[in-house]
């Protein structure tokens, strides 16, 4: 993997401002993702964990500073450019799960594919495959409503995954499940990076989960802390 | 396509609201119609009226009438081809809710002033051979079930009967006649004049007086000229008269509904107005309930276009579908309301117009309430949608 597939921050700040207050949430913050490793991010709520993964994954864009992801500088790119940047690119798992409640499994995970070039009689085989690599294979016409919390997690992560994307961003994914169903997610992701080489960035604050990650990014106050190699074998050459 | 679906799931996630919605939809979309084919019928028979006919009231009032012995001087005016005398006798069938159009007339010459009346059963001749024969309207035969030479009684409100109060006059139907023109009324019922004035003698001793005149011109014949000519005849009495066209003469009963038609539209642009707001408030309730979808789609790579599409074909669907099945109840409905009119809205009909402005209508109201949803959807944040917020 070269560097420029992977994720580069320069000098990134983000500010809100709440309540008549101008909050600092990133502040001039340099990092730098390798493609294709599995990294956690840590750190006490309000550290920026959240608002990183926003502007990496182009749902918000910086006040200021450089987010390169895959070879592409987001603030470059119009409003409508990063919608579909963020169809081809990033596939997001979020820890309310956030399945459209109105459609089944199956066209949940469909959905994304209408934004691709890929045959509509394609579409449904290629997201039957994404349910069956999460193991809800045969749980195509239901409704998440009609799903557990790990299984809606799962078919989250097969919608994540249909367009095959080089980035995946996993936003605390396990908070809402419990020790099994949690279990089970971690060990997919774990396997989508090893097996299909996903760069996978994770938010969580379960240092558990944090364990299935290559590497751990720390922030605190919107700095980084430091990166944590958990993994030889995932370390820069 | 998947917006499309999503779109048409969303309405069927709250069916009540739904239903009530289009519900409301429907019965505003079918007054809507029903009121302005009100209108448009009142304006349909001055529409309707020939070039060719002429009308001779008095000048006072149509309530006055004018005396027979002016039948020949008028048909003495160059340019009238035919002249018949009309009566209206205003009585009623069996009880009073039956009222329709009922006239003394000259049979021949009103059939030959009228050739829009096609004659589907009986004949000419046995209208005018029958003392009491009358000429009945296709209506009045599917409203009643007459049949040729069925005994009708008819009890009088303006003239009565000889044989004293609450004594009905009796008519055998003679003919049936079949429109062959869109606006002319197909519920009138026309009877002898011979054996209208014959009764009346036979009580009163007196000859009744004439309601109009109806006349029609020759070929190429000047309706001013006539009409000035006519107007002229009784200049000095006994009795003056006002000698119009069909059509004005028509135009006067427009305007004896007064300002019917701008109120039947008031109370049609209130209604409007009102499921407008009603259709708002949906689509922004629906639209606050599906912020986080929305916010799932941007985040899958949909543009603020799509949110667009996605709240405002909610609107549109909503709106096309109470305004179909409101204009299509209104189609299948209008026999049934013309029958129930009678002959007050002859020749009740919705017309494609009435169709084609309540689909511009519909579409308008669907965009309408669609814009502030959408307008909505397309400025939310993605951040803010997933997390259900503003």
């Amino acid at each position: 993997m070269s560097q420029s597939e992977g994720i580069q921050l320069n000098q990134v700040t983000k500010s809100y401002s709440r309540g008549g207050e101008t909050l600092r949430v990133l502040d001039a913050l340099d990092l730098t993702m390798e493609a294709g490793r599995f990294y956690a991010l840590m750190g006490p709520s309000g550290s920026g964990k959240t608002t990183l993964l926003n502007l990496i994954g182009a749902l918000d864009q910086a006040d200021s500073g450089e987010v390169v992801v895959a070879g592409d500088n987001l603030a470059r790119l119009s409003r409508g450019e990063l919608s579909d940047w963020r169809a081809a690119n990033v596939g997001f798992v979020f820890q309310g799960f956030n399945l459209i409640p109105v459609l089944s499994a199956l066209e949940n995970v469909t959905l994304p594919l209408a934004l691709t070039s890929v045959p509509k009689k394609e579409r449904r085989e290629r997201a039957e495959y994404a349910l069956s690599l999460v193991g809800l294979g045969d749980r195509l016409g239901h409704r998440p409503s009609q799903l557990s919390g790990g299984q809606e997690q799962r078919c989250a992560i097969a919608r994540a995954i249909v367009t095959d994307p080089t980035v995946l961003l996993a936003d605390e994914p396990t908070g809402d499940l419990d020790r099994d169903s949690a279990d089970q997610v971690l060990e997919l992701l774990s396997r989508l990076n090893q097996d299909l080489g996903k760069t996978i960035l994770m938010v969580t604050h379960d240092p558990h989960a944090a364990e299935s990650a290559q590497r751990i990014v720390r922030l605190d106050k919107g700095r980084l802390l430091g990166i944590e190699e958990r993994d030889p074998a995932g370390a820069e050459s | 396509m998947d917006l499309l679906r999503i779109v048409w799931r969303n309405l069927a996630r709250h069916k009540v609201r739904t239903f009530l919605t289009v519900g409301s939809l429907v019965v505003a979309f079918f007054l809507l119609c029903t009121l302005r084919t009100l209108v448009t019928t009142i304006q349909s028979g001055a529409d309707a009226a020939s070039a060719s006919r002429l009308i001779v009231q008095s000048a006072v009032s149509l309530f006055v009438d004018l005396p027979q012995s002016y039948q020949t001087k008028i048909q003495g005016v160059e340019g009238i081809q035919e002249i018949s005398k009309w009566q209206w006798f205003g009585g009623y069938y069996q009880n009073e809710r039956n009222r329709f159009a009922q006239f003394a007339v000259d049979p021949a010459q009103t059939m030959s002033i009228y050739p829009e009346m096609e004659i589907i059963e009986g004949s000419q001749e046995e209208f005018e051979r029958s003392q009491r024969g009358v000429l009945v309207g296709e209506e009045l035969v599917k409203k009643y079930g007459w049949k040729l030479g069925d005994t009708v009684p008819i009890l009088p409100e303006l003239f009565p009967h000889p044989d004293g109060p609450g004594v009905a006059w009796e008519f055998e139907v003679a003919g049936i006649y079949r429109p062959t023109a869109r606006n002319f009324d197909a519920s009138m019922f026309l009877f002898q004049w011979d054996y209208f004035e014959e009764t009346i003698k036979a009580g009163s001793g007196e000859a009744p007086g004439v309601g109009t005149y109806v006349l029609a011109l020759e070929e190429g014949a000047d309706p001013t000229a006539v009409m000035g000519s006519v107007d002229a005849l009784f200049e000095n009495g006994p009795q003056r008269v006002q000698a119009t066209s069909e059509s004005e003469f028509q135009k006067q009963f427009v305007s004896m509904f007064g300002n019917v038609p701008f109120f039947v539209g008031a109370i049609g642009g209130g209604v409007l107005i009102a499921i407008l707001l009603a259709v708002v408030n949906t689509m922004l309730m629906a639209g606050r309930e599906q912020t986080r979808d929305i916010g799932i789609l941007k985040a899958l790579g949909f543009t603020d276009g799509d949110a667009v599409k996605l709240l405002a074909w909610q609107s549109m669907l909503i709106s096309l579908l109470g305004a179909g099945l409101g204009l299509g109840l209104a189609m299948v409905t209008q026999e049934g309301i013309a029958g129930a009119l009678g002959s007050m809205f002859p020749g009740y009909r919705v017309t494609p117009s009435t169709f084609a402005l309540g689909a511009v209508l519909a579409v308008a109201l669907g965009l309408f309430a669609g814009i502030a949803p959408a307008w909505r959807a397309a400025r939310l944040n993605t951040v803010d949608a997933l997390a259900g917020k503003d």
